[in-house]
């Protein structure tokens, strides 16, 4: 197995993620998203309140990490970025995490129940349509 | 015999914190609100004399709840039961014999004759609806018997100074207390588990449109599914799995609403993905996860005006604007770069290697790239 020994960062996200704190955000971890194959995790556990131009943050976050090799990883998310984040159909792109520690341990190995919760959501949305 | 009813709405049942604005009867599923539904019911068994009486913040006096042979009339809260005794005193006056008080709350799809001759059969004053031993908030009250009626409402429906036998209901019922319920209930009509219909023309087996709703070309409307009157779905949005559009409500583009229902005078911006869920009122309550969320930008999630007035300008407003905006986003915007094709962009460095490492590497420089075009090779992640 390929020991992974670059750093991780984690980054807590604003609990309001609005235009003027999505640009705050980006400029913050701008300098993260430069180096080498960067390595970030996002912990979403604050997050009340998430707009269109933050969850254009985060891609912009992740294609940036993509272009050097790197990638973003988002944790803890809060109930309310994860239906934003599912309502915006970007939650697909991110692998996400239960807890930031889980997200940053993933980037040196992959994890069998990091899709655990992916599989069951995905076989709840199959089921025959009832109120949830 | 002179059989009269009342119904009454307000908003006490209403649990998560999802609809505060109004009593959940008043909210329409598939078309119709409970209260017109319920209303319906009592007239569909000859009771043709209803009056309603509505919860609202404001009091609006005697105002039509889109019950055209109902009079309705709107109570602030704190006087709404002293409102509601006073139409049962007047319909008293007026010669009633019995009236059946319904409160909404929860849709019961009640045997009305039964009902009344079960109370009649037994000569009660008061007779209460059950459904394993559940007590429901219907009574039949023989007139005369005011008092018994003042102790009712007096108590909010929980006591009556005389003993009510319970006549037990067999059919449909749902709570209405949450938004899960609402949502349950859409289901249950579109999947045709309730005698109530959706309030609309079924065009193709399953989907139902209310006169005046609009389905751009493109847009995709799967069984069983329900589209209200003047509600818009833009073009290449799709509607599946016992979604309900309702009045006024808008899907824009390319949108997919699965298992959903989208309230009255609500927009659901474009390109989104709503599952499972309740929306409108600038919230969207999702019932996976059992969480409510107030949307702040208009572009996800955003309520319109019920004034038509407003709305109008709001569209005149948008349409004389389109053109300037055009002209604008042409003049200031960036100039889009030319696409590169596929093995110019494989034969680039990666930007993270060249500078850093001193020398120029070539992520895909092999001879085979020349004798098979068609070929791609993916790069794999440094720590793959």
């Amino acid at each position: 197995m390929d020991i992974n020994s670059r750093p991780v960062v984690v980054k807590r996200m604003p609990e309001r993620l609005n235009s003027r704190t999505a640009r705050e955000f980006l400029r913050d971890v701008r300098p993260f998203l430069a180096a080498d194959r960067p390595q970030l995790v996002f912990d979403l556990s604050l997050v009340a309140q998430i707009d269109a131009a933050g969850v254009e943050m985060l891609l912009r976050c992740m294609s940036e990490a993509h272009k050097r090799d790197g990638d973003v990883k988002l944790a803890s998310l809060s109930d309310q970025a994860a239906v934003v984040l599912e309502l915006t159909r970007t939650e697909r792109l991110f692998e996400i995490y239960e807890t930031s520690t889980e997200a940053a341990r993933s980037f040196s190995g992959f994890l069998p129940n990091a899709m655990r919760q992916q599989l069951l959501h995905n076989k709840r949305s199959t089921t025959q349509p009832i109120a949830a | 015999m002179d059989i009269r009813g009342i119904l009454l709405a307000n908003s006490e049942h209403i649990e998560g914190g999802g609809q505060a604005a109004a009593p959940l009867a008043t909210l329409e599923v598939a078309g119709k609100s409970t209260l017109q539904r319920m209303a319906e019911r009592l007239q569909q068994y000859g009771i043709s004399s209803v009056s309603a009486v509505v919860e609202t913040v404001v009091p609006l006096g005697v105002r039509n709840f889109g019950l055209p042979d109902v009079s309705c009339v709107s109570a602030a809260p704190d006087r709404f039961w002293r409102t509601a005794e006073s139409v049962f005193n007047d319909m008293a006056q007026s010669g009633a014999e019995l009236v059946v008080l319904v409160r909404l709350g929860s849709y019961v799809e009640v045997d009305f004759e039964k009902l009344v001759q079960f109370h009649l059969d037994r000569k009660e004053r008061v007779t209460q609806m059950a459904s394993d031993e559940q007590k429901l908030e219907i009574f039949c009250i023989s007139a005369s018997r005011r008092n018994d009626a003042a102790s009712l409402f007096r108590t909010q429906l929980a006591h009556c100074r005389s003993e009510c036998p319970l006549f037990q209901h067999e059919g449909y019922l749902n709570p209405l207390a949450t938004p899960r319920d609402l949502r349950q209930f859409a289901i249950d009509i579109l999947t045709r588990r309730t005698q109530t219909c959706p309030a609309g023309k079924e065009i193709k087996p399953g989907v139902w449109t209310a006169p005046g709703a609009m389905i751009e070309k493109g847009a995709r409307v799967l069984a069983p599914a329900f589209v209200g009157s003047m509600a818009r779905i833009r073009s290449g949005a799709v509607i599946t799995r016992c979604s309900s559009i309702e009045r006024h409500a808008e899907v824009d583009c390319g949108t997919v609403i699965e298992n959903s229902t989208v309230l009255p005078f609500s927009y659901v911006g474009a390109g989104l993905d709503l599952a499972h869920s309740v929306a409108g009122m600038g919230r969207i309550v999702n019932l996976h996860r059992d969480v409510t969320v107030t949307i702040v930008d208009p572009k996800l999630v955003a309520s319109m005006s019920v004034a038509s007035g407003k709305r109008l300008m709001t569209s005149a407003a948008e349409a004389l604007t389109y053109l300037p905006r055009l002209v604008f986003q042409g003049m200031f915007a960036s100039t889009k770069a030319a696409q590169p094709d596929l093995q110019t962009t494989l034969r680039q460095t990666s930007p993270a290697l060249g500078t850093a490492a001193g020398f120029e590497t070539s992520a895909c420089d092999t001879e085979a790239s020349h004798k098979f075009p068609n070929m791609v090779v993916a790069r794999r992640y440094g720590h793959q």
